[in-house]
């Protein structure tokens, strides 16, 4: 696994800054903080949206004895 | 009690005989043995059911039997669908037979697969509880299935449609035949193998029951529970529900249902997101100003303090210059200076932070910027969507009295199209 936050926790955490941003008597040091955060999640969560390209692979077995994955692209 | 007077004719009695048993008879499987098997030149069939202590007259006509599978045969043990009839002529009773199916064929696969569900109710496979939420997000999605067949072209395009994004990783197996056990367990290894994927559609096309038997087998579904990711069976069938159905994490009648199931819809992601951009712009900038306006407030409040104090002071000072000698003066310019000395070094102390969260105001409104569909908005534009979030684009899609959002910089507004 990977060290950047899916999609999907991207967007909870949104939800979730949002959510305490409605808060009026947030001090604002800890509002622009989370207003920072908020824009990298959106970045990062609109990046992962714009890959458009669908990768369809065969995962293939090796037949020798050490029996690696391979991975083919596949026709559709 | 009937009386003389009142007696039936022998018709009405056969036709009551014959609503008797006809009636709410629904169709029935029989099992039993075939005895006096004959077919006449018409086509039709006549046997009888029999068991130990019984035996029922049976007919089969003859666009049944044109879809037998074998010949009846004198002895044979089968299965028997059908429905009691009365021949009124004679008030005979026969059972009219719709389907035969030989006994020791499904006795064995029925037995089989009894077998089967009872091991893995044992072990506990077969518990709802042990069954696994899909990921919110799985884009990585293994698919286990064969590669010559249609299942496989329907997941990907139905995959690639909901989510352009998406990476499948096919693992090639026989689906039916004596190889697809041992075949289905090995994909599902090496799906086991596989990075970060985030869950796995098993499944083939539509088939016969008797094509489905690889879905049925123990060690398959021992592989499925042992599968490190959720699974999802898709084995296209109508009515059969096969222990691998009931083992999987969920259960998709179709390869496409299983694609359905498995990803989310980009669009609707795609229309929340811009909406949390939306909240999260307005919500970040009215925190902004009203700190602003805090500012503002607090530095005019102290200007007008200090100023005051200062000019306190100075009337002060110049009282005593009128009433005090001129020996004093020379004292009263001292806390003068210090008071000059004082609001040099308050004004730039003051500024310092403003001046730091103008700049960091400045930093993230360019941040925003950047961030294409809210700059858009931020130069006027709007955007109107539906009640489930769709982007409305041309003038067809506002027929009058919609109910739609507008989406501008900072944040939504209902909306409703009014006759042009």
């Amino acid at each position: 696994m990977t060290d950047t936050p899916t999609l999907g926790q991207d967007l909870s955490r949104l939800e979730e800054i949002v959510r305490r941003l409605e808060d009026d008597d947030l001090a604002l040091e800890a509002a622009l903080a989370l207003f920072e955060e908020g824009v990298t999640r959106l970045k990062s969560a609109q990046g992962r949206l714009a890959v458009a390209e669908a990768r369809v692979m065969q995962v293939l077995q090796d037949t020798e004895q050490s029996g690696a994955l391979r991975l083919e692209p596949l026709d559709g | 009690m009937s009386t003389p007077d009142e007696a039936w004719s022998v018709s009405k009695l056969a036709r009551a005989i014959k609503r008797q048993v006809e009636d709410g008879m629904e169709p029935v499987w029989v099992r039993g043995e075939l005895v006096g098997v004959k077919r006449y030149p018409s086509g039709h069939w006549y046997f009888g059911l029999r068991d130990e202590a019984a035996k029922v007259d049976c007919t089969l006509w003859k666009g049944v039997a044109s879809r037998l599978a074998a010949p009846l045969e004198e002895g044979q043990e089968v299965f028997a669908l059908g429905t009691a009839n009365v021949w009124e002529e004679r008030t005979a009773l026969r059972f009219n037979v719709t389907r035969v199916v030989a006994a020791a064929g499904i006795g064995a696969a029925a037995q089989a697969f009894e077998r089967t569900k009872q091991a893995l109710l044992t072990d506990g496979l077969l518990d709802p509880a042990r069954k696994r939420p899909l990921p919110p997000f799985p884009l990585r999605i293994a698919v286990i299935t064969s590669i010559a067949g249609a299942a496989v072209h329907d997941i990907i395009t139905v995959a690639t449609r909901r989510w352009p994004g998406v990476e499948l990783f096919v693992v090639n197996s026989a689906v039916q035949g004596e190889a697809a056990p041992a075949e289905l367990v090995a994909a599902l290894r090496t799906v086991a193998r596989l990075d970060a994927i985030d869950c796995c559609i098993v499944g083939r096309g539509g088939g016969a029951r008797e094509d489905l038997a690889a879905f049925n087998d123990e060690a398959v579904c021992r592989a499925i529970a042992a599968c490190p990711v959720p699974v999802i069976s898709a084995v296209g069938h109508e009515v059969d529900v096969t222990l691998a159905d009931l083992v999987a994490d969920l259960r998709a009648a179709t390869p496409s249902q299983a694609a359905e199931f498995a990803l989310p819809d980009r669009q609707a992601v795609q229309a929340r997101l811009l909406s949390l951009g939306s909240s999260l712009f307005g919500q970040g900038m009215s925190h902004v100003s009203s700190a602003q306006e805090r500012l503002v407030r607090t530095r005019e409040r102290m200007g007008s303090a200090l100023l005051e104090q200062l000019r306190g002071t100075e009337r002060r000072l110049l009282q005593l210059d009128g009433t005090l000698p001129r020996a004093l003066e020379r004292h009263a310019r001292i806390p003068r200076e210090r008071l000059a000395r004082l609001e040099a070094r308050l004004a730039p102390a003051m500024e310092r932070p403003m001046a730091r969260d103008r700049a960091r105001l400045g930093r993230l409104a360019g941040q925003l910027d950047a961030l294409s569909p809210l700059a858009v908005l931020g130069r006027g534009y709007a955007m109107a969507r539906d009640d489930e979030g769709r982007l409305l684009r041309r003038r067809a899609d506002f027929p009058s009295g919609t109910r739609f959002t507008l989406t501008v910089a900072d944040g939504t507004i209902a909306a409703r199209t009014e006759d042009a």
